[in-house]
């Protein structure tokens, strides 16, 4: 019977072994992170047994511990290399944000403790330093701490600092990073490298109960009652967190949590609790705009660049295109500009060809009329040099034959004299008359313009038949506002006409002038006794080069009709009535306010 | 100066008063009487006034109303004997051409030399001296005529036209010797001693009058 059962007992014994060797072979380890945030040996010390005990409650599942640091650790879960992590609240969170790990337990002290209020800080200065008793007088100030990076031993306090208007960033005070372990603090602080030090909740208490330090050699600043049983300088946060990665089982979870709470405390007194509220660290690590949140703090342009560059390239495309634009508006107004000016210079300059035309034109016309009358003019010169000649002979004469009276002598020298002014007088008003001039506009009584052209028309031409003029009681006392020479020209002109065509039927009646008020002008009409001239001729009067004569070249009326239009009237010819004859009427501009007061000032 | 009936008179018919009244100063600085008349009308209206003893007019063919070439022809027509002068001006030649077929003396192109003006009127003067003693002698050969009775004209006619006794008488039907005794009154009333003596009178009398 022994053989059988110790064969047995050897049998299942061999099965057993064979099966857990089987099913340790199947079973694939349970991969756990932690932070090493004091080095890697420490980690070792500080979570083996930890491991050691898991290892014994997950029914001989392998746990297999990896250390690493904040972006190691980050990496490795992106990679699927992680089943759970332990790491500290302010990495948690981080984590939580960007691989999506979530917590299954919070480390606590003891028991006893508030999961949510774990970690905290206090802020230590020598206790003779009278001049720092709140974490206010630590303005200007140095600060020693382990590491930027470390949660409970500064983020937690730099979270405090601001809310008090102070700024470690902006070296208020000047943070000093002594590196772990977190016992280089309290050197520092100790032999004055730093005015002040920042250390984990509860490590002053364990110091000064390990013998470390001698109690109240340290003082806390702004000492806190509360949850902790320590001395705090700051509120507490949850503790460090285990949490499980996204691709996880829950049976795994479960299986871990269930563990983790069965798990007496250790060494240290630590033990895990049910997960805490991590929200109060999400609000400090948004504060300080790290871990998750520094983003917040990048206004970073390479990820905003990310995160907009589509809405960038539009902006920055329509920015250039409105450039583009406005570019071209701006040069087209510019274009615009230029070829408005160069028009209006264009037409300034072909405005002072018109006008030098016209003059040229008039002055023309005026020599016309001094061609067409040369006879008489010459006749009209000759007669007083003829005077003169007569006078001087006369008396040699009477000289030579000493019958030289001086009665006589008084006689021939002022009638010599008066004929050479005579002479002079005409040959003055030809020249006037003849001259080239500018644009002129005077004031005027009209009908003394006619009685001045009717005057210079019987003395140009012998034997013209007179000129009768009859004036309206409304034109007495008004004035037009013109070139006299023009107006005398035109006169002139008309005159000459109306002689030319009374001479064709043999008439040696007086050419007719009346002057009478048309609205805002002056009226002058001039009417002959001559053949008249059929109304469709009447309309081609005043064109250029028309003629009813011969030897009419056809200039002067069109001429008459550039003045009277230049002065701003019109010229027309009608049938005389009652007639025979032609009647031209054209009007001139009276004087206006204006010109009036332009006349007064002149 | 004051107008002498026996002298000739140079009558100007200018428009122009300076210049006839220069023309009037250089004719009397010659010795020349003279007169100014500011137009054709003007000079109709004074001429009745004027002394016989002749003169010549200076006429400027272009002045209003009346012209020159009326004026000429209304003296023609009136039997004036004063030589004409007409003025004219440039390009007047026209009528300056028929102005001398109407009988004008002569013409002057303003602005004339005063002396071929002066030459013009001394020319004129003489013509009108001489045409003023040809009407005087007319005048005495019509005088003598008138002396005749109507047989005797009829009579010393024929014998100016040299028809002996014996024609007339045959012509006249009267006898030779009825002839005889008018031609002895005829000759006696006449003062003429030959039948040429007696035409050269009737001819004075009437240039045609032996036609």
């Amino acid at each position: 019977m022994r053989f059988p059962f110790r064969a047995l007992v050897a049998l299942i014994m061999l099965g057993f072994f064979t099966l857990a060797a089987w099913g340790a072979a199947v079973a694939p380890p349970v991969r756990i992170g932690v932070l090493a945030w004091q080095g890697l040996e420490e980690a070792e010390i500080r979570w083996s047994s930890l491991m050691n005990q898991l290892e014994e409650r997950l029914a001989g599942r392998r746990i297999e511990l990896r250390h690493f640091d904040l972006a190691g650790m980050a990496a490795a879960l992106r990679a699927g290399e992680l089943d759970f992590v332990v790491t500290n609240p302010g990495h948690y969170v981080f984590l939580e944000a960007e691989n999506g790990v979530s917590r299954i337990a919070t480390l606590v002290a003891d028991a006893s403790t508030d999961p949510a209020h774990v970690v905290g800080s206090a802020v230590v200065v020598l206790d003779e330093r009278r001049d720092i008793t709140a974490l206010a007088d630590l303005k200007g100030r140095t600060l020693a701490a382990v590491s930027a990076d470390a949660f409970g031993g500064y983020q937690v306090m730099w979270a405090e600092l601001r809310r008090l208007g102070l700024d470690p960033e902006r070296g208020q005070p000047r943070p000093v990073l002594t590196g772990f372990p977190m016992s280089k603090v309290v050197e520092a602080v100790l032999n004055g490298d730093a005015d002040a030090g920042v250390l984990r909740a509860c490590l002053l208490e364990r110091l000064e109960q390990e013998g470390a330090l001698r109690p109240g050699q340290l003082r806390v600043l702004s000492p806190r009652a509360g949850m902790s049983p320590c001395r705090v300088s700051s509120r507490l946060y949850p503790g460090w967190a285990f949490a499980a990665a996204q691709p996880t089982s829950p049976a795994l979870s479960r299986d871990v949590l269930v563990a983790l709470l069965s798990l007496s405390p250790d060494a240290a007194g630590q033990s895990w609790s049910v997960p805490a509220d991590y929200h109060p660290v999400h609000e400090l690590l948004q504060e300080l705009q790290i871990g998750p949140y520094a983003f917040l703090r990048e206004t970073a342009w390479p990820s905003l660049w990310e995160r907009y560059w589509p809405w960038v390239c539009g902006l920055v495309v329509m920015l250039l295109a409105w450039g583009a634009y406005t570019l071209h508006v701006e040069h087209l107004v510019q274009r615009r500009t230029r070829e408005l000016t160069q028009a209006m210079e264009a037409r300034q300059r072909l405005e002072a060809q018109v006008h030098e035309g016209q003059q040229q034109m008039d002055h023309l016309s005026r020599l016309s009329i001094l061609g067409e009358l040369s006879g008489t003019l010459a006749h009209e010169l000759n007669q007083p040099l003829a005077a003169i000649g007569n006078y001087a002979r006369s008396l040699l004469r009477r000289q030579d034959s000493g019958r030289l009276e001086p009665t006589a002598l008084r006689q021939a020298a002022e009638e010599i004299a008066s004929e050479s002014e005579r002479a002079a007088g005409v040959l003055g008003g030809i020249r006037a008359f003849a001259r080239k001039r500018d644009r002129v506009r005077e004031a005027h009584d009209p009908a003394a313009l006619v009685r001045e052209a009717s005057r210079l028309f019987a003395g140009m031409l012998q034997g013209v038949p007179g000129v009768m003029f009859r004036q309206g009681d409304e034109v007495a006392g008004l004035q037009v506002w013109v070139d006299p020479l023009q107006v005398q020209q035109v006169l002139l002109n008309l005159f000459k006409n109306a002689w030319d065509a009374q001479q064709a039927v043999g008439c040696d009646l007086p050419i007719e002038v009346s002057l009478s008020r048309d609205g805002e002008r002056c009226s002058v009409a001039v009417r002959d006794y001559g053949p008249g001239l059929p109304p469709e001729l009447q309309a081609r009067l005043f064109e250029a080069f028309f003629t009813t004569k011969p030897e009419g070249l056809g200039l002067g009326l069109s001429i008459c009709k550039t003045i009277i239009e230049a002065h701003g009237g019109g010229i027309a010819a009608a049938a005389a009535d009652p007639g025979p004859g032609l009647a031209i009427r054209f009007t001139l501009p009276l004087v206006d306010g204006a010109a009036s007061v332009s006349r007064e000032s002149s | 100066m004051t107008a002498s009936p026996d002298m000739p008179m140079i009558h100007v018919v200018d428009d122009e008063a300076p210049f006839r009244r220069s023309l009037l100063f250089l004719l009397e600085s010659v010795g020349w009487q003279a007169a100014g008349h500011e137009s054709a009308e003007a000079f109709l209206a004074a001429a009745p006034a004027f002394p016989a003893a002749g003169g010549c007019i200076v006429l400027d063919i272009r002045m209003p109303r009346l012209s020159g070439l009326e004026l000429q022809r209304r003296l023609l027509a009136a039997g004036s004997m004063f030589p004409v002068i007409f003025m004219t001006g440039h390009g007047d030649v026209e009528l300056a051409v028929q102005a001398m077929k109407d009988g004008a003396l002569d013409f002057l192109q303003k602005p004339f030399k005063d002396q071929l003006f002066l030459d013009a009127v001394e020319r004129a003067v003489q013509v009108s001296v001489e045409r003023h003693a040809a009407q005087r002698r007319q005048d005495e050969a019509l005088e003598v005529l008138t002396r005749l009775s109507a047989r005797e004209r009829e009579v010393a006619r024929l014998l100016a036209l040299g028809l002996a006794n014996k024609e007339v008488a045959r012509l006249l039907g009267i006898s030779d010797n009825t002839v005889h005794v008018h031609r002895q009154h005829v000759m006696d009333k006449t003062g003429t001693g030959s039948a040429a003596d007696l035409a050269r009178l009737i001819l004075r009398a009437d240039p045609e009058g032996l036609d």
